[in-house]
């Protein structure tokens, strides 16, 4: 595999970092602080393309392979401290356009992806419930068939984006003793009767993403609305997962980048006992780990890519990109907190931020454990 | 009927019981409460078996007695041929 970016590529990574420090994360302290999502950020991201970049032009997109996309996606992640946005943008793509994209009838393909590409719907995901976390083929959402149609019952936890989303992309069974082949996945509009969006869910780290439950009473849904066959949601499911987790550690690796710059630059320039701190071995080692993590990260993250754009599974390649690459973030995050000493505690200089984001990443898109579960079955064990 | 059943468990002793002796998997083992299939494996399994035999199994069709063995999934790819 390629180590090195091509110089297209180190283009688009480079044009999106510009676009994340000019554009991105203002006023970031106090909504980092109250949770505010930035709506006017969503907008100018939209402009950019970032909403359409793995959707055809014919859909208003740009036409993307992955491994262009997770340039653009580590040029955002090093360009803002703003994870949320990204967190946000991610979701709204992964979990709500591509599903579209892939399982999509003709009729949603066109009535949806443009407004999700320019930026004037938002998308969110409903699949986890209170009782189906980890083990999601679990969950309870009831779809009864009535004439033509469904009729949704449950309750969704965990909803990113819900307190602002337009549409969301719901996964409910029609029968829960078919176990994961009752599983089918619908596409629902805000203002549905029926569907709510319940409280906000505060968070500890990326707080810029607003979160909330989702409920569904008697909600009808025409069968138009299901996305792909019924039964199998599952696939629909698992499409989403495998792009969320290349991409999002995509992001994260650029975090990594920037958070290594600033405590090199702390290093060089803080004072103590009369030398740079950078020149106490103990703290150059954290560095050091810092710069090491990060290179063994970044060739993880782009085989994704390479596997993708090639057509190939790459399940257990995921897997152990998110493993590896979460695990390493919050590991580095803790580190750069140590090399700034006091000054990393304090919440105005968001070096603690990078940390309460971080640990999030441990968690979405299947925890650490369940990436480990994915790797041994991938290991044939 | 033969071809369904050797389709079935070449793909079950490849993909689901790599390392296991041939003999240990009969008609009648139970795939589902033995853990064999699981959810991921079922779906997986299932789609095969669509491809392989350009048919089409509707949500209902897949209910667990018809997935619990070899022999019970084989009637059920017969009862779409
Ligand atoms: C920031 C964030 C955003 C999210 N956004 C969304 C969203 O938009 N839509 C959505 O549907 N969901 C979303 N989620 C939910 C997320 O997918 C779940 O949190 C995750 O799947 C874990 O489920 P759980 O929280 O119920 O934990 P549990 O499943 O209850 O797990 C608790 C602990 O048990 C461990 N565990 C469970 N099963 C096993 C096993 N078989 N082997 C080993 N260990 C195991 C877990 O690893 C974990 O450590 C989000 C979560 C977070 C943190």
């Amino acid at each position: 595999m390629q180590l090195e970016l091509s110089e297209e590529r180190t283009r688009l990574r480079e044009a999106a970092e510009q676009f994340a420090r000019s554009a991105l994360g203002k006023d970031l302290a106090r909504r980092e602080r109250t949770g505010e999502f930035d709506r006017d950020a969503w907008r100018r991201c939209a402009e950019f393309g970032v909403l359409g970049m793995p959707i055809p032009p014919q859909f208003g997109g740009m036409g993307l392979g992955l491994s262009d996309l997770l340039a653009v996606m580590e040029g955002l992640g090093r360009g803002t401290r703003d994870q949320g946005l990204l967190f946000s943008l991610n979701a709204h793509l992964w979990t709500n356009s591509i599903p579209i994209l892939k399982f999509g009838t003709a009729q949603q393909k066109d009535k949806y992806l443009r407004p999700l590409c320019d930026g004037s719907l938002i998308g969110a995901n409903g699949a986890s419930e209170p009782d189906a976390g980890s083990d999601i083929f679990s969950l309870r959402t009831r779809a009864l068939r009535d004439g033509d149609g469904y009729v949704l019952t449950g309750t969704k936890m965990f909803v990113t984006n819900a307190p602002v989303a337009d549409l969301f992309v719901v996964y409910a069974t029609v029968d829960p003793a078919l176990g994961a082949t009752g599983i089918t996945a619908f596409i629902i509009e805000k203002g549905t009767p029926g569907l709510r969006v319940g409280r906000k869910l505060e968070k500890m780290g990326l707080r810029t993403s607003p979160m909330a439950e989702l409920i569904m009473e008697d909600c009808r849904v025409p069968a138009s609305q299901r996305l792909g066959r019924e039964g199998r949601g599952v696939p629909v499911f698992e499409c989403s997962m495998e792009w969320e987790r290349g991409c999002i550690l995509a992001s994260c690796l650029g975090a990594m980048e920037r958070q290594l710059e600033e405590c090199l630059a702390h290093a060089r320039s803080r004072k103590q006992f009369g030398k740079p701190i950078g020149k106490f071995q103990s703290v150059a080692n954290r560095l050091v780990d810092m710069r090491v993590r990060l290179d063994t990260c970044r060739p993880l993250v782009y085989r994704i890519g390479e596997l993708k754009d090639a057509g190939r599974d790459a399940t257990t390649e995921a897997a152990i990109a998110k493993l590896h690459v979460s695990e390493c973030y919050v590991k580095s995050c803790l580190d750069a907190i140590q090399v700034f000493g006091g000054y990393g505690y304090m919440t105005e200089q968001l070096v603690e931020c990078d940390l309460r984001d971080s640990v999030g990443s441990t968690l979405y898109s299947g925890t650490s454990e369940i990436q480990r579960n994915i790797i041994a079955r991938g290991l044939k064990l | 009927m033969n071809d369904i059943r050797s389709v079935l468990r070449a793909y079950i002793l490849e993909n689901l019981l790599p390392g296991e002796d041939p003999s240990n998997l009969t008609d009648d083992t139970e795939l589902k409460e033995s853990g064999i299939l699981d959810s991921m494996s079922t779906l997986k399994l299932v789609t095969y078996l669509e491809e392989q035999f350009a048919i089409e199994f509707a949500a209902a069709d897949l209910e667990p007695a018809n997935l619990s063995s070899i022999a019970a999934l084989q009637r059920l790819v017969q009862s779409k041929l």
